[in-house]
């Protein structure tokens, strides 16, 4: 520390003073912003939308979530094919050689085949039809298994997923264990059964929004909303309720090109590993713009803090 | 508020009529901030 900076900082105040209350000044402002924050937040607080269950997917969709349930025994969903964190199905987004969920590694595993379908499928009381499906799945190796579901999955989808047009093949148990899995999630267990492969004290629901979102139901309602990535999706609300409008500039470079196609390489395939990079750039020249020649000179040139403290200019005469 | 959102969509721009709402406030609390005398300050020009 320099001797002049010491010097200044012991000499005592010899300029105006006036009284000041710092405990008045903090209640009243505390006071103030929580009853604006209160009533605020009464009036235009986040909206409680009731959460979709599979029962109501399964009823309102059915053929939507029999080809998903077949997806996901076929492992040709998008969980199945996701990569890290999740499985190791492929390497997930990059940035250039960087892979960054695949060096992450698999933190939380899902195995879409016994996760979604044939645990939840093991703790109810089956139909004769669904439990000899089960056993036969069961008793059968994972190549077998693989070939059954990957020929439904490929048949049911050149019948656009209506399963009575589906022709005669060697699909094994799987259209028995679909049937069943969709009745179990339209009569509502579905819900309670992926909810209760945890703790005893859940409160991760991965695997539920994870299979949720394999679906299209789902994402219909995303799009109805106008919560997807391409409406501007981050800053919206569902409803009229006010949406997270500070976040404008992180949704922005999805609505940009290449952003905005997610078929492009290396970067809208990869738009939200680039998009990070660019907003914590962006952030880390906001936090050091006091050090960036040009940019740290342009109070200068544009003097709102003048506006601000006017009054002293004024006095000053400055 | 739970009705289904009004939006304004002219190209590439989209926002609902809510968070334009909440941004123009916003801007215009700013303007005022900046313009209008802060409350209690009764010092003139020149006053010390």
């Amino acid at each position: 520390m320099s001797d002049r900076r010491a010097e200044l900082e012991s000499a005592s105040w010899s300029g105006r003073t006036r009284p000041y209350d710092l405990i008045k000044e903090g209640v009243a402002a505390l006071v103030v912003i929580t009853i604006a924050v209160v009533a605020l937040s009464t009036l235009f607080g986040s909206p409680d939308d009731k959460q979709i269950t599979f029962k109501q997917w399964a009823v309102a969709a059915p053929a939507d979530f029999y080809a998903t349930s077949v997806q996901e025994l076929a492992g040709s969903s998008g969980t199945g094919g996701y990569g890290a964190p999740y499985n190791t199905a492929s390497d997930g987004v990059n940035l250039g050689p960087l892979h960054l969920a695949k060096l992450m590694g698999v933190t939380h595993p899902v195995d879409t085949v016994n996760d979604f379908v044939i645990t939840p499928l093991t703790t109810v009381v089956n139909s004769g039809p669904v439990a000899d499906a089960l056993k036969q799945w069961q008793a059968s190796d994972s190549k077998t298994q693989s070939t059954w579901a990957t020929n439904y999955d490929n048949a049911l989808t050149k019948a656009n997923q209506d399963a009575t047009k589906v022709p005669a093949g060697n699909y094994g148990p799987v259209p028995q264990l679909a049937t069943g899995l969709l009745s179990m999630a339209q009569a509502g267990s579905l819900d309670g059964a992926l909810l209760s492969q945890g703790n005893y004290f859940q409160s991760d629901y991965t695997k539920q929004t994870l299979f949720l979102g394999d679906g299209s139901y789902f994402n219909d309602q995303s799009t109805a909303s106008n919560l997807q990535g391409s409406t501007w999706g981050m800053m919206n609300e569902t409803g009229r309720y006010p949406g997270q409008a500070w976040l404008w500039l992180y949704s922005f470079w999805y609505q940009i090109p290449p952003f905005n196609n997610g078929d492009s390489h290396p970067f809208g395939a990869n738009a939200d590993a680039w998009i990070m990079v660019i907003m914590g750039a962006l952030s880390l020249g906001l936090i050091i713009m006091p050090l960036i020649p040009g940019v740290r000179s342009l109070p200068y040139k544009i003097p709102i803090h003048r506006l601000v403290w006017k009054n002293y200019y004024q006095e000053e005469n400055l | 508020m739970n009705l289904k959102a009004v939006y304004i969509h002219i190209g590439w721009f989209q926002m609902s009529i809510t968070n334009l709402v909440i941004i123009l406030g916003m801007l215009v609390l700013f303007g005022l901030a900046l313009t209008l005398p802060f409350p209690g300050n009764k010092k003139g020009k020149g006053q010390k």
